[in-house]
């Protein structure tokens, strides 16, 4: 029986809008290895989990390729450990989102739902969130037999039939944990091969109870009250067909979690945040790291590595721009439109 | 063995420092014919040496009826979380997991009887004029869920017309076919309203006024 993190909450009692050295905005691997760093580095750091604590990671059952845990370690675990590593070296946190930044003078702002905070340096670091298929019946059938996470809700398909749709890692590695649970996992992917990584491509066509609709993708997901097959269509021959199926489990990429940052940090058409090599943004004092600057890799060890090299380089910069405390006081007896409670 | 480690006792301690009111856990429990049982009554008695504030009451579920159906637990393991007042905050099915977070949420707001709501959500709360029943299904490695149960709890502590259970999903399987339980959080309203996901609290309230006027109908 495991018991997972526990979740700080925002507290609201700041009769003023609290200034930190570094605010670090998102709570997966990039943001907690960064809150390790900016700990160690004695800067008043402050970590905003947003609503998923340990990101991706938390949702993942095992994690096989990060060092150090040579039989694997379960994703919620490495989440619980690194939480455990940033808050020892004395990194705040907080379960709270944030919904707004203005980073165009300093010291910077960010707004979460509950409160205001100023930053000296703030670490981008909110990853994303799984890519949908956008085809009718998915948004309907969400929670009803649609569902982006095997490792939450894999037990309802006991016995059951389920489709996956993708062909990389994800799709592979979650496609296998749902044979755990189902009878049957058919993978709908849109090529003639994988994407994922060997080993993964090994186990699952090794596992009896895993089939492939190669060259397939999904037009439609289909169901009354809950699902009961989805509509594909061979992109080869343009073929229609129907898989009956209880759920559907969608492993078709991330996209990079950047709205709130809109107009404000340069990104590219994706939508990924624009850095250079010391993951600096355009906004000098900002910095990006992990799955929201990173639409190669999209590893834990490499969020972590870019993590620690975007608080290294914000330790650098808050040596060089201190930001004296007659301008900060300045600011801060006049942050834009904060209401107090 | 203890179920929880020292890093995860010693985070809980300091989240339950200055609890200002008490609290009482009332946990029923059952000899046989209950998985769970056992680990949550151990869980429970740890998280009580935690905080002079918090007590802790053990019901057996067939010989204390009485005490059940006064509080309204139907099934177990059963937790009540009771602040100055019985809010209507149960846990059914161990909260492991992600849920041991909704656990310490429930006892500290049963203490401090604050929450999160917003200036609309207390309105909406303050304007009803009906029973409202949440049921929100989880299973213990869902790192949504919490979000959805601590709202409920929340909703219930605020309003004395509001109880909130947090169900654990894979223990109740017949509740999760009732229910049509696929995916977690489920938040179920009065039998007959459901939100799917983690909904926000503007979102919940809406499918709540939603469940009671069709009820209306
Ligand atoms: C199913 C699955 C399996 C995977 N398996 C592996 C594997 O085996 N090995 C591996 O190396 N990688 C794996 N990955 C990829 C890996 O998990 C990601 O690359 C990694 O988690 C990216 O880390 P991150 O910190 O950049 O972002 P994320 O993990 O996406 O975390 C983002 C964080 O930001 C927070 N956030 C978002 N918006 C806001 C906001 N507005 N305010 C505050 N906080 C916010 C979120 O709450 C979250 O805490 C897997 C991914 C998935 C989906």
């Amino acid at each position: 029986m495991d018991i997972q993190p526990l979740i700080v909450t925002p507290v609201k009692e700041h009769a003023r809008v609290p200034l930190y050295d570094l605010v670090i905005i998102g709570g997966g691997p990039a943001g907690m290895t960064a809150a390790i760093y900016a700990g160690r580095a004695a800067l008043k750091t402050l970590l905003l989990l947003g609503a998923t604590p340990g990101g991706q990671m938390s949702n993942t059952e095992m994690v096989e390729n990060f060092p150090g845990f040579p039989e694997g370690v379960g994703g919620a675990n490495l989440a619980q450990r690194m939480q455990q590593q940033a808050g020892r070296f004395g990194a705040e946190m907080l379960v709270d989102t944030a919904t707004a930044v203005d980073f165009s003078a300093r010291p910077f702002t960010i707004r979460t739902n509950s409160q205001a905070y100023l930053a000296k340096a703030v670490i981008v670091a909110t990853g994303a969130v799984p890519r949908m298929l956008g085809v009718p019946g998915e948004g309907e059938f969400f929670g009803r037999g649609v569902s982006t996470c095997a490792t939450c809700d894999g037990f309802f398909y006991r016995g059951k039939k389920v489709v996956v749709v993708g062909g990389g890692d994800s799709a592979i590695d979650e496609g296998i944990v749902l044979t755990k649970f189902a009878d049957q996992v058919t993978i709908v992917h849109r090529r003639d091969e994988l994407r994922a990584t060997k080993i993964y491509q090994q186990r699952a066509f090794a596992n009896p109870k895993i089939d492939f609709a190669w060259n397939s993708v999904v037009e439609e997901v289909l169901g009354n009250e809950v699902v009961t097959g989805v509509r594909v269509r061979n992109v080869k021959t343009g073929k229609p067909s129907v898989i009956d199926t209880d759920g559907v489990f969608v492993y078709i990429g991330m996209v990079p979690k950047t709205d709130i940052f809109r107009g404000q940090l340069e990104m590219d058409e994706w939508g990924f945040i624009v850095s250079d090599e010391h993951r600096r943004t355009n906004v000098s004092g900002v910095f990006v790291a992990g799955d929201v600057q990173d639409y190669l890799y999209q590893q834990v060890v490499v969020a972590a590595g870019s993590g620690a090299i975007a608080a290294m380089e914000a330790e650098k910069y808050l040596g060089e721009y201190p930001l004296s405390e007659i301008e900060t006081e300045k600011q801060k007896s006049e942050p834009p439109g904060v209401c107090e409670e | 063995m203890a179920m929880l480690n020292d890093a995860v006792r010693e985070q809980a301690a300091q989240f339950l420092q200055e609890l200002p009111h008490p609290v009482r856990i009332a946990m029923f429990t059952q000899e046989i014919e209950c998985e769970f049982c056992r680990e949550t009554h151990q869980l429970v008695e740890e998280i009580a040496g935690l905080s002079g504030q918090i007590s802790l009451e053990v019901y057996d579920f067939v010989a204390d009826k009485e005490k059940a159906d006064e509080w309204g637990v139907d099934k177990i393991p059963a937790i009540a979380i009771v602040g100055a007042d019985d809010f209507g905050v149960r846990f059914y099915g161990i909260p492991s997991g992600y849920e041991f977070t909704s656990l310490l949420y429930a006892i500290r707001a049963a203490s401090t009887q604050e929450t999160d709501l917003s200036e609309a959500g207390h309105q909406f709360l303050s304007e009803l004029s009906k029973p409202v029943h949440l049921q929100v299904f989880v299973t213990p490695t869902c790192p949504y869920c919490p979000q959805s149960v601590v709202l409920a709890h929340q909703l219930a502590i605020a309003s004395p017309l509001v109880r909130a259970d947090m169900v654990e999903a894979t223990e109740f399987p017949h509740l999760s076919i009732k229910y049509q339980v696929m995916g977690v959080p489920r938040t179920v309203i009065n039998e007959t309203g459901h939100v799917e996901g983690a909904a926000p609290e503007p979102m919940i309230l809406d499918k709540i006024a939603e469940a009671l006027a069709g009820a209306e109908e």
